[in-house]
């Protein structure tokens, strides 16, 4: 258990043709996608400006699409990537320099990692073997990690014996094993079923419980970010877009790439609207309509000294309703999926979906082809700045 | 060469004992590739240094009062071109001969529906570990009535057990089976199959194969030399068998007349190296990675 | 091969048409085959045929194989063998330079493999690679023609032997230098090339399994020992399996162009004998092919233990 500093870390790679195979190969992340990174006179940046504190014993997930950088800077954390600049302590130590294994922290790799010709016994103790800790106490440590990780049973396995998940809790054993101040995960469901995958991530909440150690994990999946976060690092392209609780950061997304990414299915982006300033009260024009904000809305805006204009309004599909007097959508699409009712509707230019629930609905008011009336409540609109993507509210 | 390398920027910071290890792992493996080099240098550097020099022992680093008298003394030697001529022959037969022989068969051996497929896997991998020896060899050659003639040199050279089986784990490892059943679904009967579909698919392996049967009998001279008595069809690997081997191990002569002949002879040893290495060393670089590709297609099978 | 294969057409005739048609639908895999089976039959199994004259009391070409004037005669070829005086030296040359160039030439290239593996900078490895797999491509006579260019009275470890205040030595005809030449030759030679397969194998390892290994705390050379050297234990096992199977089937081609009258004593091998016996000298054909027949079932023996071994120990083995 530690808290940990991460002061303006920046990663480059080194600009040659070299590096960037050699790193294509090592990340499985094609470098075609990190086309929107930062290329400089030094190199493509794969991540800067990234300053975080994280709290003793608290879980960091660190999210966004794949070649965000995410991956990169937990490496950077684990030591396996050097780091280009800025300052990462672990505890109050300055820990840029130290190698790996000084700096007390524990890693679960995406694909386990695991040494196949030994057993999940000698997996486990490897680390400590090396650190020249006592027999007896490695037997007593490998063994009260295979016991919170139920899997005492297989010590004597080789790696091969085991199935996906047993592996997975083998990879994580192997880790805790150490008592680490930190533990890093890296993608570590991402191999699994999505069942299984359910599963261990009720295992990590229950194992977070069990241990004292600070987290930092690493997904592309934004229910895993929501559902094991204490707080969730966003980011793209290097930079860190949004930190904060699930509950900000889906309760107010910083900008749209942020609104865009949480939540599923994806927030509804209405991109031609304009915001008005009439007698000194704020309203905005959303498909012709004019929508008056409540008090708290205008008063940020105003705080800001917001500029009448283009804005994108954006609302989750979930805060949509059945409106009869509101706009008038036709239904593309109609996804059923039990207790709820997906809608894909096109509404002008638009497309947009609407979760309804479907308790004393008659199903065949929604079938496709049909148009609806649907409308939205303005405090749970969100305003962003076609310029600039930022939330303004 | 490799210390430079490892002192800068690097994924992570080294501690000391792992730059001891590097160090060390760099310094070995430059003394082993110098160990490698310097024989090939040497003979470079002796070819169109003075005789005399080299023979006094002053060639060591840098060719001493260069000198290309060798190479046109070994233009002279009409066998060399002769030889040379004759092994071109043999090898580009002999590879057109192998690829009609190991591809078809690789990819046979590769199906399944082989008819009698274990029969035929034994048939072949006994020949790998058994064999009927030397004399019962010549005797099938004499009886197929072959000796004296070049396919003495070229048929037994056609076909090698290993290859096929590189060929074959190739196919079985590299052709999608789906390919092969939307084939036969759009009609393809087995021999359009492997023309039309295999054959394109299978470049690198008709290339390892090529590459090393050409190499295979570009460095053959034994069975030349047993079944060949027309010196007119020598091989130049025969050919240099003489010159590089002739004159050394023999005594006796005064040690006049012995330094005279050597320091002749070691010139057109020097320069006849060169010269037949000449194709291959050229190639290398460039097909190098075939080769080692063909090693781990290989290696797919244990 | 033919007829064998008549019947099989034969029985899966019997079996119903069902079996005949899928011999039919498959029968280019056979046509496909058959040059193969041309070649392997005239070229190897011709010859393991006429093995049979090494029970022949004295074969002469032409004679019949099935039918010899001088009539068989049994094991006899094999006793006169054992009782030739040649028989102990022969086998204690052969088994020499075999096990003693197995015993260097083995390892090395493990060790090789795994220290281009540990080479920081794939290109540099790559580079020395390409270095190391240079000699395999020379020839045998080049190869001879060059330990005679260096080891020669006048070539360069003379030169450099002389310079020391040594003595010129005629290596070639020294019976002591013969096999150091010939082992240090051999890896000089291929030492690279036989990396090679322990060096696809090392690219498979996982890079997780390093950076796992560098977080447990271990250094680049415990990572070698724990991490590497495993991942290639079962192509090891698999190599030292062929390698003993081959043990003894050193080849005449190469010793032959090292023997000299000084050095026949030890570069006399139970295969270059028959090379002697048998065509050079052809005294006796039969008695040659029996030697060549003693060399390959001591080998099939060899390879048999090895694979058995190997199966119980290590579950690694060829068959």
């Amino acid at each position: 258990m530690a808290t940990l500093t991460l002061k303006n870390i920046k990663k480059v790679y080194p600009n040659t043709e070299r590096t960037t195979k050699k790193r294509k190969k090592k990340t499985d992340e094609p470098v075609k996608e990190k086309a929107n990174l930062q290329i400089t006179d030094e190199g493509v940046v794969a991540v800067q400006e990234f300053s975080l504190d994280i709290a003793d014993r608290e879980f960091i997930v660190l999210v966004g699409p794949s070649g965000c950088g995410k991956s990169t800077t937990l490496r950077m954390v684990a030591g396996l990537e050097e780091i280009s600049d800025g300052e990462l302590y672990i505890g109050d130590r300055l820990v840029n320099d130290v190698a790996p294994k000084d700096r007390d922290i524990a890693m679960v790799f995406q694909n386990y990692a695991l040494y196949p010709h030994m057993s999940v016994y000698d997996n486990m103790a490897f680390s400590l073997k090396l650190q020249k800790v006592p027999k007896d106490e490695i037997r007593q440590k490998v063994e009260e990690a295979a016991r919170i990780l139920d899997i005492t049973q297989y010590l004597d396995r080789k790696p091969k014996a085991l199935s996906g998940g047993q592996r997975q809790r083998v990879a994580i054993g192997r880790a805790i094993v150490r008592s680490p101040q930190v533990l890093l995960m890296d993608e570590p469901l991402s191999n699994l079923d999505a069942k299984l995958r359910n599963q261990m991530r009720a295992e990590i909440i229950k194992l977070r419980q069990k241990i004292n150690t600070t987290f930092i994990y690493v997904t592309h999946d934004q229910t895993e970010a929501m559902t094991l976060g204490d707080r969730i690092v966003i980011m793209k392209d290097g930079f860190i877009q949004q930190i904060g609780t699930p509950q900000e950061v889906f309760g107010h997304p910083n900008n749209l790439f942020v609104a865009g990414f949480i939540g599923t299915p994806q927030m509804n982006f209405f991109n031609d609207c304009q915001l008005t300033l009439e007698g000194g009260k704020y309203a905005v024009t959303v498909l012709g309509t004019s929508i008056p904000l409540t008090d708290e809305q205008q008063a940020k805006l105003k705080a800001n000294n917001c500029k009448p204009g283009h804005v994108i309004v954006g609302v989750r599909p979930v805060h949509m309703r059945i409106d009869p007097n509101g706009f008038i959508g036709k239904i593309e699409v109609s996804e059923m999926m039990g207790s709820e009712l997906h809608l894909h509707l096109s509404v002008g230019d638009s497309d947009i979906v609407a979760i309804i629930p479907t308790v004393g609905l008659n199903l065949s008011d929604y079938a496709i082809g049909k148009t609806i009336g649907f409308s939205f409540s303005p405090d749970l609109m969100h305003l962003f700045d076609p310029e600039t993507t930022n939330n303004l509210i | 060469m490799t210390v430079i390398k490892a002192s800068k920027k690097g994924p992570i910071r080294l501690t000391k004992g792992d730059r001891v290890f590097y160090a060390i792992n760099a310094i070995v493996l430059g003394l082993l590739a110098l160990i490698v080099l310097y024989p090939l240098y040497f003979i470079v550097i002796a070819a169109i240094s003075d005789p005399d020099a080299v023979l006094k022992g002053h060639v060591v680093l840098w060719p001493v009062d260069i000198t290309t008298s060798g190479f046109a003394r070994i233009l002279a030697e009409g066998k060399v071109w002769r030889g040379y001529l004759n092994t071109i022959i043999y090898t580009a037969i002999t590879v057109v001969l192998a690829l009609l022989v190991t591809i078809p068969a690789g990819w046979a051996l590769s199906r399944k529906t082989l008819p009698g497929k274990k029969f035929w896997m034994i048939f072949f991998i006994i020949p790998m570990f058994f064999g009927g020896g030397l004399i019962p060899f010549y005797n099938v050659m004499s009886a197929l009535d072959l000796t004296g003639k070049i396919w003495a040199v070229i048929l037994p050279s056609i076909l090698s057990v290993w290859n096929l089986f590189m060929t074959k784990t190739f196919f079985e490892s590299s052709i999608p089976t789906g390919l092969l059943e939307a084939a036969k679904i759009d009609g393809a009967g087995e021999y359009k199959i492997f023309g039309l579909l295999v054959l394109p698919l299978s470049k690198a392996i008709i290339a390892v194969m090529a590459l090393y049967y050409a190499i295979g009998q570009w460095n053959s001279y034994f069975n030349a030399m047993i079944f060949l008595q027309d010196e007119n069809l020598y091989p130049l690997q025969l050919i240099l068998k003489e010159i590089l081997l002739a004159s050394e191990n023999t005594t006796g002569g005064s040690g006049e007349t012995i330094l005279e002949q050597y320091r002749m002879a070691n010139q057109i040893k020097y320069v006849s190296v060169i010269v037949s290495s000449l194709p291959v060393m050229l190639l290398y670089p460039f097909v190098q990675k075939y080769f080692a590709q063909g090693v781990m297609i290989g290696s797919l099978k244990g | 091969m033919t007829t064998a294969k008549a019947s099989a057409e034969l029985v899966s005739r019997s079996r119903g048409s069902k079996a005949f048609r899928r011999l039919r639908e498959n029968s280019p895999f056979l046509v496909m085959l058959f040059p193969a089976v041309v070649i392997v039959f005239l070229f190897n199994y011709l010859p393991i045929y006429g093995v049979l004259i090494a029970f022949h009391k004295d074969f002469v070409p032409g004679d019949s194989i099935l039918n010899p004037v001088g009539g068989w005669v049994g094991l006899q070829n094999f006793k006169n063998f054992f009782e030739d005086v040649q028989f102990w030296p022969l086998m204690r040359n052969t088994f020499l330079l075999c096990i003693i160039g197995f015993v260097v030439g083995f390892p090395l290239p493990i060790i090789v493999s795994l220290m281009l593996n540990a080479t920081r900078g794939r290109r540099t490895a790559k580079i020395l690679q390409t270095i190391f797999n240079g000699p395999h491509f020379i020839s045998l006579v080049v190869l001879i023609g060059m330990l005679n260019i260096f080891f020669g009275h006048y070539g360069l470890v003379n030169n450099i032997k002389e310079s020391l205040g040594g003595e010129r030595t005629q290596y070639f005809l020294q019976e002591s230098a013969f096999r150091p030449m010939y082992i240090l030759s051999s890896n000089w030679q291929d030492f690279g090339w036989s990396a090679i397969i322990y060096i696809a194998a090392l690219s498979n390892v996982d890079p997780g399994q390093h950076e796992a290994a560098i977080l447990d705390g271990a250094s680049r050379f415990q990572r070698v020992i724990h991490v590497d050297l495993p991942a290639i234990m079962p192509m090891v096992s698999l190599m030292l399996i062929m390698s003993i199977g081959g043990l003894m089937g050193v080849g005449y081609e190469k010793a032959f162009l090292m023997q000299t009258d000084g050095n026949l004593g030890v570069s006399e091998l139970i295969s270059t004998y028959v090379y002697r016996k048998g065509i050079l000298n052809d005294t006796n054909q039969s008695y040659a092919t029996a030697i060549g027949l003693f060399n390959s079932i001591i080998n099939v023996v060899l390879l048999i233990i090895a694979n058995t071994t190997s199966k119980k120990f290590s579950n690694n083995s060829l068959w």
